[in-house]
This record gives C-alpha cells, structure tokens and sequence, in this order.
C-alpha cells in the first residue's frame, strides 16, 4: 500500500518536472523562433544537433567534447582528491586535539571566507598557468568545505560513546578508527558534496582564465570566435557533468552511510 | 539478615567520598561510603533521583576517580576504565555504525580474540537476550527496548568480573519496563554474573534484587540494606512484595 503510493507519488513528480523542461524547451525555441532574439540565442534544435556533432568531431583545432571534459574532470579529482586527505585530516585532527585546534584554527578562519576563485591570480603568478595553478585553485574550492564540515562532526563525537568503548577494552587509536572515524563520515560526506560543487565550479574558473582545453576553455573559446551555440554546448556539458558526479557521491553516500536509515 | 549465596569479595567500597570542585567550591556528592559485593549477587543500588548513584558506578567502573577512599574490584584498586567491568548505561550508547552483531562483539574484537571464538560467544548471547535473527540489522532500527538487549548482550560478551547497570530500563515505557525486568531476572538467572544494578524504581529493586542497598540523598552514604528472599519469579501483588516495598518506600529519602 505504502510501497504503491510512493511509485505513484514518483511517477507523478518525475511527470511534473518534464513538464518543467518541456514548457522552457518550448519557450526558448518560440523565442529564438519569432522574436530578435534569435540572433543572440542559438535554438535548442541547433544546441542539440551540435552536442551530438561533437562527440566525435573536435571543437577547436584538437579534442572532441568527452576528450575536453576527461581533461577537466582529471583536474579536478587532482584537485579533489588532494583536499578531502588534507581536509579530512586537517578537520579531524582540529576537532580532536586541542593544540592543533589552538594553531590551526586561526588561520583557517582567515583563509575559509576567501572563495576558491580569488585564488587564480595568486596561482599564475607562483605557479604559472600550467596545471599545478588548476590544482591548487581546485584544491582551495574543496579543501575548506571538506575541513568545516569534518571539524564540526570530529567535536560533536560523544564522550560518553568513547568511554564506552574505552570500558570494552579499546585502546585510543581502535577509539580513533572505531568510534570517532565512523562518527564523522556523515558530516564528512555533507563537506564532500559541498566540495565537489565548489572544485567542479572551481576547474570551469580556472579554465577559463588560462587553458587550451578543457570545457571551461570551450565557453571562452565560444565567446572569442562569437559562436553561441559551442557557448551553450559547454553550459549544457558543465550541467550534466555536476549533476553525474554529485549523484556520484550520493551513491556512495548511501551505501557507507545505510546505517543511519530508520524505518524497515 | 540473610545467608549470602557465596562469600567472595568481589567489589568493596571503603569509606569512598567523592566531591566535584568548580568556581562555586566544593560539591560533595558521596561522603563516606561503604559497601561490599559478593561473587554472583545481584545488588541494586536504590535512592533518591539525583543523590549521586551514576557517580557511584562510575567509581567502580574507573570512568572516575575517588577523591578520599578506596574501591577495589577482586582485590585490585580500581584506577582507570577497564574491560573487566561492564556497563550497561542509561542511555544505550550502541555504535550506531554497527550492526548488532559488530556492537556484541565488539570488546572481543578489540581485544583481539580470534574471529570464529567471538562470532561464537557474540551469537550466544546474542541468543540469550532474545535478538536472533536480528544479527545483521542496524540499532537505528530497533525499538528502545531492543536496543537495550543489545547494550546487555554487549556487557556480557566482553565476559567481565562484574556488570554494573545504570537505569537501563529509565527511559523505557510502563509495559516493556516490565518485560524487561522479567528478561534481566532470566538472562541473570541463566549466566550468574555479579551485578550492581542502579535504580530509583522500588517495584523494580525488590522484583530483581538479592540485596537492596538503599542510599541517603546526596552526599549519599549507606541508609540501610534489605536482603530480599522472596522466592523467583518474584509476584509484583503478594502481600510480602508489597510490604516491602511500602517499607523501602518510606525509608526512602524524600526529595521534592
């Protein structure tokens, strides 16, 4: 009964949103079609004839859309990968042992409000435009979602919970890996999913300003050459890539965390 | 005063006090108290709300330290926690990350006892408190009551010298407070451990206990100690479990 309603509840929603997307596909091809807007905005037929295009043929003198977009996405695990070890263990540590709270904390407050973007001219200038400047701009956008989120979990860890497992016999670092580790990944998956936003919208920064490929570099090379359909293919590109990755995440999510979903 | 079933010393408490210090100055919460466990008796700590039963559990079990006094455990001055006392807390405190199976057998896992002997001892008392089938499910899942099971299935797998257990059934309704009771008088029945047994519940004292020691308020010290022989399972309506518990009752210290 319940099992039914829920599908029937999905169906309706899922109904509902293509419902959304047709209305605005409608409305922008009406636009494009008969008023002067066309000339600025390429019609959703020409967007959608060009992203099958390019598929297999080059945008640029080089690489095909999935060549541009395996390009940017190693940039950013570079990027993403290097800021969930250094923020998971920055976060922990902050919230476990005082004295590195007490050096530590300071300066990341300092560096947390700073938007991973500021970076960029930092980074070309120590580390000149290749990729070591997409990486430590990536890295910043996750590093400082991925440590605020880990730090609040590792302080919230019970007392009382860790003395229990003391009292069972646990030693402090079974208390490290079997009590406070466990504890903190919920909150370490919430600053994962931050972060992967921010270092994705970090990559497309990046590129933007200082790239030869990847598809940040494809918005900016659309504007150079006024080709507003390779603009909306990149958009289009950027969009779908997040939303995979995100969904990503919430997988894993699922399955490292099913232990905190009640019900039967 | 009753024969004791057997006379090892187990726990003995000796002239313990126990004062908490901040800005306000000294809060003395246990003042000179003293008291002894025999191997295999089921002791309950019974008192007022407030007057310092949890601090005294925590003195025996090393979670704190005795400001003048002594508590040995076997002969050994308790210093520190330690997997040779159990405990069963108010809250379940389960690790929620583990399925039940992984929290029973968790103090033989970390203490490195080979996996096939604690999956073993773990199902066994796993079975003793009434949890088969539910080996692989979550705590989150589980009612209070259940949970609860599994935080006295815990307790007992890691095979301590003594079980101490903090109101375990305080936050659980009327009805399954009863079962409850019913199933910790069966489980100890079934494994005799020596326990201590903390609560402010009357009915719940006389219907579990072989020794009622009742405390004053807080500082709380040794009122006075009841034996109870009633035979088991112990009738909650006979007219000597009434009795006695209109008679602890009103030798307890009134608290508003």
């Amino acid at each position: 009964m319940n099992m039914k309603k829920r599908i029937t509840e999905g169906i309706k929603n899922l109904c509902l949103s293509l419902v959304g997307f047709a209305v605005i596909l409608l409305l922008w091809a009406f636009i494009v079609q008969y008023t002067d807007a066309g000339l600025l905005i390429p019609s959703p037929l020409g967007v959608a004839q060009r992203l099958i295009y390019v598929i297999t043929h080059p945008i640029g003198k080089s690489y095909t859309l999935p060549m541009h977009l395996v390009i940017s996405l190693r940039r950013v695990m570079t990027g993403y990968c290097l800021s969930i070890v250094a923020g998971v263990l920055l976060g922990v540590s902050m919230g476990r042992l005082e004295m590195i709270q007490a050096i530590f904390r300071p300066i990341f407050e300092i560096i947390r409000p700073i938007p991973g973007v500021a970076w960029i001219p930092m980074a070309i200038v120590w580390f000149g435009i290749g990729e070591t400047a997409k990486v430590f701009i990536i890295f910043m956008g996750g590093f400082v979602n991925i440590v605020v989120n880990t730090f609040a979990g590792a302080q919230r860890v019970d007392e009382d919970l860790m003395n229990c497992a003391r009292m069972l016999g646990a030693n402090e670092r079974q208390v490290f890996f079997r009590i406070v580790i466990p504890f903190c990944v919920p909150y370490i998956f919430s600053g994962l999913q931050v972060g992967l936003s921010t270092c994705w919208m970090a990559v497309l920064a990046a590129e933007m300003v200082a790239a030869k490929e990847g598809v940040g570099w494809i918005i900016t090379a659309g504007q150079d050459i006024a080709d507003m359909t390779q603009i909306f293919v990149g958009i289009i590109a950027i969009a779908v890539t997040g939303l995979a990755l995100a969904a990503i995440l919430r997988l894993a999510e699922q399955i490292l965390c099913r232990w905190r979903v009640r019900g039967k | 005063m009753n024969e004791i079933t057997s006379n090892k010393l187990v726990i003995e408490c000796k002239d313990v006090s126990k004062a908490f210090f901040n800005r306000e100055g000294d809060h003395p919460v246990v003042d000179n108290l003293s008291f002894s466990v025999y191997e295999n008796e089921f002791v309950v700590l019974f008192g007022p709300g407030q007057c310092g039963k949890t601090t005294i559990l925590n003195l025996i079990t090393g979670l704190e330290t005795v400001t003048t006094g002594r508590v040995t455990v076997n002969g050994e001055i308790v210093d520190g926690p330690s997997p040779k006392r159990g405990l069963v807390y108010q809250t379940t405190n389960l690790f929620m990350w583990y399925n039940v199976m992984k929290n029973v057998e968790f103090g033989p896992s970390v203490q490195g006892v080979p996996k096939k002997e604690r999956r073993k001892r773990a199902q066994h008392y796993i079975d003793l408190v009434g949890l088969t089938g539910f080996e692989k499910t979550y705590p989150v899942k589980l009612s209070g009551g259940m949970q609860q099971r599994v935080g006295i299935a815990r307790a007992y797998c890691n095979e301590p010298e003594i079980i101490c257990m903090d109101e375990p059934f305080g936050h659980l309704d009327a009805q399954t407070r009863y079962l409850m009771e019913k199933e910790i008088e069966r489980i100890s029945g079934a494994e005799k451990r020596t326990v201590i047994f903390v609560t402010n519940n009357a009915e719940e004292a006389i219907y579990l206990a072989d020794r009622i020691i009742l405390l004053r308020n807080c500082p709380t010290s040794v009122k006075k100690e009841y034996c109870i022989d009633l035979p088991r399972p112990r009738d909650y309506t006979s007219a000597e479990f009434l009795a006695l518990r209109e008679e602890i009752t009103n030798a307890m210290d009134k608290v508003i």
